[in-house]
């Protein structure tokens, strides 16, 4: 309210209130008090999003859906791109199986795709940590991504890998858990990281998976069980 | 500056007040550039980011790469996002709090350097959430968030939390003088 004439550089209003003004020091003052510069979330890429778009219409048994979006999609254009390393026929029976209906031989042939990612991941990272010219801290982070992205490819078929061999799951995450403990930060008074211990159990990780991926590239017969080891 | 009287709130300086605006406006401005020219920009940090691959760490497998260049330029995103945001707010901040030191500080030399450190310590540190996203390219997330914090983020923090601090006190002392 005014209260006869007002100052040139003065608005006229009630003087301010010490709750008022107290209100805005202290919120003006707690965000700045830290900056803070967001969080990541790290989102799926082309393959990983075309697999759970493929599965969950095979889980659905939408089999046309599930072959128009394996025909167009990413995830074959990956595996005619790793064809080298992969079973012989293992594009061309997944679509048959597509084309077919048949969940569980789609299921197993894709879980034989991301086991061959993921070995493939884990003996390049292997050959990577090896050299020799890359310090130490370049050679842990290295790795770190390295099985940041083998996690990536294998966590989406290791329920599938342990339904048909849990051995062959558990050894994989074992193992991946004993590469873990290698590439963590070095906390006040613990071992630094060690990027040559990595090795070992990168190279299990990739033994287990090509013998789960020798194992596997043959369809069992409707009359045989799936091998359980628990 | 007017000398403060009791009854009213007093103005800040014209230059505060212009300082505030601007900073608003590079807001605005820096917001609208950041949705027009979003893929430009996008494309650019990635270039510069596969250009200097030992820099980000990139192991020359897609795989993990992608994840690598997808993280830097969701923070380089996040940086211009952090500027706007922030540039728009503090510029509010400067004229609210440069408002009350203006009205409640007697003392002028008190008062005119309390209203200086708001504003330039508003002013500056959305400045560092730019340099921040336009170093990340060249120097990688961690780096350049660190060049950041020291040279700006730090700083002009500081000034603005300290002149805030002081201004508390001051209101905190009218408070107390005006009961007794």
């Amino acid at each position: 309210m005014t209260r006869g004439r007002a100052e040139p550089a003065r608005i006229c209003l009630r003087p301010p209130s010490v709750l008022a003004v107290l209100t805005v020091l202290v919120t003006t003052i707690s965000p700045a008090a830290a900056h803070h510069v967001g969080s990541y979330v790290p989102r799926d890429n082309a393959v990983t999003t075309n697999f759970k778009q493929v599965k969950f219409s095979v889980q659905a048994q939408k089999y046309d859906v599930a072959l128009r979006l394996f025909e167009a999609g990413p995830l074959r254009a990956e595996m005619r791109a790793h064809a080298a390393t992969l079973p012989p026929d293992l594009e061309d029976g997944t679509r048959a199986a597509l084309a077919a209906g048949d969940g569980r031989e789609v299921e197993r042939r894709l879980m034989i795709f991301f086991a061959a990612l993921s070995r493939d991941l884990a003996l390049e990272a292997d050959r990577q940590i090896a050299r020799p010219e890359a310090s130490a801290e370049a050679r842990v982070a290295t790795g770190r991504k390295f099985l940041e992205a083998i996690w990536r490819y294998y966590n989406l078929v290791d329920f599938a890998v342990a339904t048909r061999d849990n051995k062959t799951s558990v050894a994989v995450r074992l193992a991946f858990d004993e590469a873990e403990g290698y590439v963590k930060p070095a906390n006040a008074g613990a071992a630094p990281a060690d990027p040559a211990g990595l090795r070992k159990p990168l190279q299990r990780i990739a033994d287990v998976l090509s013998t789960l991926i020798d194992s596997s590239s043959t369809p069992p017969s409707s009359s045989t069980p799936p091998r359980r080891n628990s | 500056m007017t000398e403060p009287d009791s009854s009213t709130w007093g103005v800040p300086p014209r230059w505060v007040l212009l300082i505030a605006v601007l900073s608003i406006v590079a807001a605005e401005v820096g917001g609208g550039a950041m949705g027009r020219f979003k893929i430009e920009l996008t494309r650019w940090a990635r270039d510069r980011m596969l250009a200097q691959p030992s820099v980000h760490g990139l192991v020359g497998v897609r795989d993990v790469d992608e994840r690598i260049l997808d993280e830097a330029l969701v923070k380089f995103d996040a940086g211009l996002r952090l500027f706007h945001m922030h540039a728009e707010g503090m510029g509010l901040v400067i004229v609210a709090t440069s408002m009350i030191a203006v009205t409640v500080i007697q003392h002028t030399a008190a008062r005119r350097a309390i209203v200086t450190l708001l504003t330039v310590g508003g002013a500056g540190y959305p400045v560092g959430y730019l340099a921040w996203s336009a170093l990340i390219p060249t120097y990688g997330v961690e780096r350049s968030k660190t060049i950041a914090e020291w040279f700006v983020w730090v700083p002009f923090g500081t000034a603005t939390i300290v002149a805030l601090w002081c201004l508390a006190g001051f209101v905190a002392v009218r408070t107390i003088k005006s009961k007794s």
